[in-house]
């Protein structure tokens, strides 16, 4: 009798934890899937071309880093209650807050441009021209947000990240090796040829697209704006946890289906990938254009309102989902705004669209280690954080992610900007 | 024009009172924190100093 009465109160507790996770869960799985946006679906597929499964590996590192980084967003947001943007200008004061906040709106923007750049690319592979796919994306993207309400807005952002995992059918579809997937999954290598100044070039490109400055001011916004408690924290962190496991997946099934269908093939973009993959199966060039353009779509939805929540928290305007229009007109004003001018651009003819795309490598370069620095910093702040400051393995984890990613990324900027240097 | 002067007007006052109102960090400022914002501004002068040159160097 007794353990039946044990077992039935061990199922009522796991029960009510999970309706509990499901209810908070969210801004981590969106902001992970997100992540993979067109410029990382890209990043991914020249990875699979020019390395085939070679670089699977680092990959599955880039997993832990991407949740050690954004985790800490999370108790920030829950112990604080403010934006990322807001806990700047508090914590440093106007000179650092006006710097994350103008070098995040710019960064934003020409990600944004390069959101609807994929989103064109991918549909124009199905000849929708590019006025019809920008129509279309402002459609979706404003009718989103006009429910004025966070959890309807959460819910179709979930929809959209599941609708991201349509590259996992794609990879079964070619009956990988399940044995060199493993091996080159958890045995560090490079690929034959070593490590030149290309390859450096793509680990840092997928490095880059992993960790990205406004992935730090979405989830801590997100986390605000959905009202998470100290208590939530736990089931917070389980749900970045998730979203860092879909984040990997997602770029290594991709990594596995161009590597195995085009390795050695020169790849562009990812656009051409699924151009160069519809002769060899229409299936699966279908799902990486289809993928191609959700991912667009929901990295242009969170970048767009990184930047609103931002600009709300700064300004002091109403800027939460749960308001309607009316009652935060200049928040939905600069998410509408960002979306028209960054899906104009794309429109125009002969727009500098490949130097647009190379200068957001540049200027996000500069922002990503100002805002890891903020946030360990704030999250060492006793005053702040009180007992959810970071811990001795917290801090070690991060300032070791964050100091290599201070060099790597320097070093990219610098070769970026002086392509024959290393050469 | 008016209306574009009352925007301007509305925005300089919106950026002030930003200012005003976050014009003392509120973090403490031990020498560790000290330390990495000195060394951020450098980071960030020399990157913005690289391209700078390399805007130069590419208008000439």
């Amino acid at each position: 009798m007794d353990f039946f009465s044990k077992a039935y109160y061990e199922l009522r507790r796991s029960s009510k934890a999970l309706r509990l996770f499901l209810a908070i869960a969210g801004p981590g799985i969106i902001v992970m899937v997100a992540d993979n946006d067109a410029g990382g679906i890209t990043t991914y597929t020249t990875t699979g071309a020019q390395t085939g499964l070679h670089l699977l590996w680092f990959l599955v590192l880039l997993g832990p880093v991407a949740y050690f980084v954004q985790e800490m967003t999370v108790r920030l947001g829950a112990v604080t209650k403010r934006g990322h943007a807001e806990a700047i200008f508090d914590s440093f004061g106007a000179f650092w807050g006006w710097f994350s906040l103008l070098d995040l709106v710019i960064t934003d923007w020409l990600t944004m441009i390069t959101e609807f750049i994929g989103m064109t690319a991918a549909l124009s592979i199905f000849h929708v021209p590019a006025f019809i796919t920008v129509l279309l994306a402002w459609l979706i993207m404003g009718g989103m947000i006009m429910s004025g309400r966070y959890w309807t807005w959460e819910k179709l952002a979930l929809g959209f990240c599941v609708i991201n995992m349509i590259y996992v059918p794609a990879a079964f579809m070619i009956h990988p090796s399940v044995h060199e997937i493993l091996y080159n999954s958890v045995v560090p290598h490079f690929p034959p040829g070593g490590l030149t100044n290309d390859l450096f070039f793509l680990l840092m490109a997928n490095i880059g697209t992993t960790i990205a400055p406004w992935m730090l001011f979405f989830q801590q916004s997100s986390v605000v704006d959905k009202g998470m408690q100290e208590k939530d924290i736990l089931y917070g962190k389980i749900d970045t946890a998730i979203g860092a496991l879909l984040t990997v997946v997602v770029a290594m099934v991709l990594i596995v289906v161009t590597g195995k269908l085009l390795f050695g093939v020169q790849v562009d973009d990812a656009a051409a990938a699924a151009v160069k993959l519809m002769p060899m199966s229409r299936y699966i060039g279908t799902f990486v254009a289809i993928g191609l353009f959700d991912a667009g779509l929901l990295g242009a939805i969170c970048i767009s309102l990184a930047s609103s929540w931002a600009f709300g928290e700064v300004f002091g305007w109403a800027h939460s989902l749960n308001n309607k229009v009316r009652e935060a007109p200049w928040f939905y004003a600069y998410y509408v705004f960002d979306l028209l001018l960054a899906g104009t651009v794309v429109l125009i003819p002969h727009a500098p669209l490949v130097l647009i795309t190379l200068f957001v490598q540049v200027i996000a370069t500069t922002l990503l280690p100002a805002a890891l620095v903020f946030l360990i910093l704030l999250l060492n702040d006793e005053k702040t954080m009180g007992a959810y400051k970071n811990n001795l393995f917290e801090n070690v984890a991060n300032i070791g992610i964050t100091l290599l990613i201070i060099v790597l990324s320097t070093a990219y900027g610098v070769t970026t900007l002086f392509p024959n240097l290393l050469k | 024009m008016k209306l574009i002067a009352a925007i301007y007007e509305d925005l300089v006052s919106q950026i002030r009172r930003v200012n005003e109102r976050y014009r003392t960090p509120r973090i403490q400022m031990t020498p560790f924190v000290k330390f990495c914002l000195i060394g951020l501004r450098v980071y960030l002068f020399t990157l913005v100093g690289l391209m700078l040159f390399k805007f130069v160097t590419l208008v000439k």
